[in-house]
């Protein structure tokens, strides 16, 4: 690139880049001043509108550097952009900005920005190194993942002993673990078998009320209950599939809706089974294998504590209640790693890419989605009496659509089918608005983001390459 | 008694007569062929044999395993598993994010299905179903061997050039083990070596394994190079039947291609 031609390209790119980011600013006012600008608070008993000028200012600042970067950045001027983006950055993160969104706007997009800028500038400058120091970026990521899933794994394993584990912590854990496993039974169906369900949240509802009224009224354990609940999730998959899995892409999308409503809204208002909007409570915690976590055990009743002659400490229920799930997700991975090589796991992903190329092949496609549906909603099941066993109390509250909807965007952006990619998803749409509390007024709005993020990058999601179950070579390499 | 007999097949499309009154039959180990201009009906009668469509008449009956099955009293599914018959599509279906040999392997479903013990069996890895495994991916080396796909087995069958789509189709159909295989122009938008070596690979088909083809096709190089009987359709309405020579002489042939033509030209 000579210098010449970089001027012209400078003198034609400029005014342009600046019409356009005067545009995107002038859309952005005409938005944001209703809704930024003025501000309505109440004093007394009257309303009054106060401007708010600064916010509105910097708002539409940000846009116009936002537009500017973005068509700097198309038109190769890299390093500006990130000398720019770094410093906006470092003055959200140095001055108090008038609203913590505003702080949190510059400072993640300025990051943002660099470090597109930054990988813009190496892309470009990518012809000027030498082939060998090139990085491999594909092969380097698989060979990555095939590490990380035995590293989190082992993690996941150790987490209770390392010393920063906490109560917190470890409440967290079992939070997104849970999340994980119904992840990973929603990529059953969806990911796997190509149906999306936009209420698996039912699924997980009639676990946790299985299990919560089977313990209730015959007074069976967490463990007996446990297959049970998922037997009546897989019942009610198929009592759903049978009628509607004829229907195809978004009629099912739309019964399955349905569907995770109608179990909600029977649940809140069957009363004198379901206890109705007051949820059942006293839901029987997990036992070790018949050894309750209770300091004072009742007559004839040994405790954990007991048995071991350990002292009494309520984070030991917390540690196991950890290591349940983590088993329980683990189980969910390992069916799902082994059922994909089975020739029904097979038949499902088939179903997912032709549906008519499988009925020519003699597949019975409803049967076959039947058993996806019934497996996952199992494995919903699981994770609801789970749910159930951890709070104590379930009440209809917690089965809303919007807990489908998280589901399903860990599936998503995850990568479809992705076991890994679902852990990821898992960890950032659950662990980080956790940890971040703060923020927590802003996590749809994140969500969203992300969301919009993925779509525009990765639209098959994070990590979304499949690699065939069934290979001929490595048989034929064999002596 | 004819491996297929189809006698008397309508099929309307409200008030579009796709199909008028159709007979002919095919035969184990010989390749029928059906050929007509472009709507002729030909997709339409595939449908309805392999159960896609339900026919407003006729009767469709293959004789398999020394059973007669009704085609027309089948469902979609149920013709390729118990009547075994398979096909391929005008659009190649393949299962583009699957490999190659999974493809296959999916073709062999049913059988697999039953080794598996209906999927109890997998998943204790019992030895009955690794034995059926095992034999399926031989069953698929043999076919993709026959197919020259064997060195592409473990790539995405979505990145294989358009030739090598089609014939993994065909492999894909011959791994269900069928007793008739239909094809929906297989030689389409293939190079002359391809289609070449399409002739070779169906009369390969026919000679070893016996089994009746039914081939839809518009390059006449294939048809009349391997067909032994040819069947023509024109406006849902069979015009003629008979050997290749035959048929290549008949007036009634001749003008349905040529009013063809001249319609295209004015
Ligand atoms: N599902 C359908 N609904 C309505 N009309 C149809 C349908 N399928 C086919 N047709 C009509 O039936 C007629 C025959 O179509 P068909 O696809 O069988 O022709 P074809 O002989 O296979 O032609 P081509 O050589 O172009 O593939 C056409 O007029 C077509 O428009
Ligand atoms: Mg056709």
């Amino acid at each position: 690139m000579t210098a010449g031609t970089l001027a012209e390209r400078g003198a034609a790119f400029l005014p342009t880049a600046l019409k356009e980011a005067g545009i995107a600013a002038g859309i952005a006012l005409l938005l944001a001043l209703p809704l930024v600008g003025a501000r309505t608070v109440s004093e007394g008993s009257a309303f009054v509108v106060t401007p708010r000028i600064v916010e509105l200012a910097l708002g539409v600042a940000f846009v116009f550097a936002g537009r500017l970067a973005i068509a700097s950045l198309r038109g190769g001027h890299h390093l500006p952009v990130i000398v720019g983006a770094l410093a906006v950055a470092a003055l959200g993160w140095r001055f108090a900005l008038p609203s913590a969104f505003l702080g949190v706007v510059a400072i993640a997009g300025g990051l943002a920005v660099a470090c597109i800028g930054a990988i813009g500038l190496l892309r470009a400058r990518r012809d000027e190194i030498p082939a060998v120091a090139r990085i491999d970026t594909a092969g380097l990521l698989r060979q990555a993942l095939g590490w990380l899933g035995p590293a989190l794994i082992a993690l996941a394993i150790v987490l209770p002993f390392l010393p920063f584990a906490d109560r917190r912590l470890m409440d967290i854990a079992i939070l997104v673990l849970t999340y994980v496993m119904l992840g990973w039974g929603l990529n059953i169906v969806v990911g796997l078998a190509g149906l999306l369900d936009l209420g698996y949240v039912a699924f997980y509802a009639v676990g946790a009320y299985s299990y919560a009224l089977i313990a209730r009224e015959f007074g069976l354990d967490f463990w007996s209950c446990l297959p049970l609940a998922g037997v009546f999730a897989a019942f009610f998959g198929i009592i759903l599939g049978f009628p509607v899995l004829r229907l195809r892409g978004d009629y099912l999308a739309i019964v399955t809706l349905g569907f995770g409503e109608m179990i909600r809204i029977i649940l809140l208002n069957w009363y004198n089974f379901t206890g109705g909007p007051d949820g059942i409570s006293g839901v029987p915690r997990p036992t070790f294998f018949g050894l309750p976590f209770k300091r004072a055990p009742p007559e004839g009743v040994e405790s954990f504590h007991q048995f071991l002659g350990i002292d009494y400490a309520s984070i030991h229920r917390t540690y196991f209640l950890y290591f349940l799930v983590l088993a329980l997700a683990l189980i969910t991975n390992a069916f799902t790693l082994r059922i994909r090589r089975l020739p029904i796991g097979r038949a499902w992903e088939a179903l997912r890419e032709d549906e008519i190329a499988c009925r020519s092949l003699g597949i019975n496609p409803t049967n076959t989605k039947l058993t996806a549906f019934a497996i996952g909603a199992m494995f919903g099941g699981f994770a609801g009496s789970f749910f159930a066993t951890r709070q104590g109390f379930i009440s209809p509250e917690s089965f809303t659509f919007i807990e489908s909807a998280i589901i399903l965007a860990i599936v998503v952006l995850g990568g479809m089918g992705s076991q890994i990619g679902v852990v990821l998803a898992a960890l950032v749409l659950i662990g980080l608005p956790e940890f971040f509390r703060e923020l927590h007024e802003y996590r749809m709005l994140a969500f969203g983001a992300c969301m919009v993020l993925i779509t525009v990058w990765r639209p098959r999601g994070l990590l979304a390459s499949r690699d065939p179950m069934i290979r001929l070579s490595r048989r034929r390499a064999r002596p | 008694m004819s491996l297929l007999t189809v006698e008397h097949l309508t099929m309307r499309f409200g008030g579009l007569v796709a199909v008028d009154d159709v007979g002919f039959a095919a035969e184990e180990g010989r390749i029928t062929a059906l050929i007509g201009p472009n709507g002729a009906g030909k997709t339409t009668v595939f449908n309805c044999l392999t159960g896609f469509y339900k026919p407003d008449t006729g009767r469709l009956a293959l004789r398999a395993d020394g059973r007669e099955h009704l085609l027309e009293r089948l469902d979609d599914f149920r013709v390729a598993s118990e009547a075994k018959v398979a096909r391929t599509f005008q659009n190649i279906r393949i299962f583009p994010q699957m490999s190659v040999l999974e493809n296959l392997m999916v073709a062999q479903h049913n059988r697999l299905m039953r080794a598996s013990g209906y999927t109890l069996l997998g998943l204790v890895g019992a030895g009955r179903f690794r034995v059926a495994e095992r034999a399926a991916v031989d069953r698929a080396t043999y076919w993709l061997d026959r197919v020259g796909l064997t060195d592409r087995a473990d790539v995405d069958a979505g990145t294989l050039p358009y030739g090598g789509q089609r014939r993994l189709e065909i492999a894909r159909a011959m791994c269900t083990e069928p007793v008739l295989l239909c094809l929906d122009e297989p030689a389409a938008g293939l190079n002359p070596r391809e289609s070449a070596e399409l002739n070779a690979l169906l009369t390969f088909i026919k000679a070893v394994h016996r089994i009746g083809i039914l081939l839809i096709e518009h390059d006449m190089s294939v048809v009349m190079g391997i067909s032994d009987h040819i069947v023509v359709l024109d406006h849902g309405a069979k015009i003629s039947e008979g050997p290749p020579d035959f048929v290549r002489n008949d007036p009634a042939v001749i003008r349905a291609y040529l009013g063809e033509e001249e319609a295209e030209d004015g």
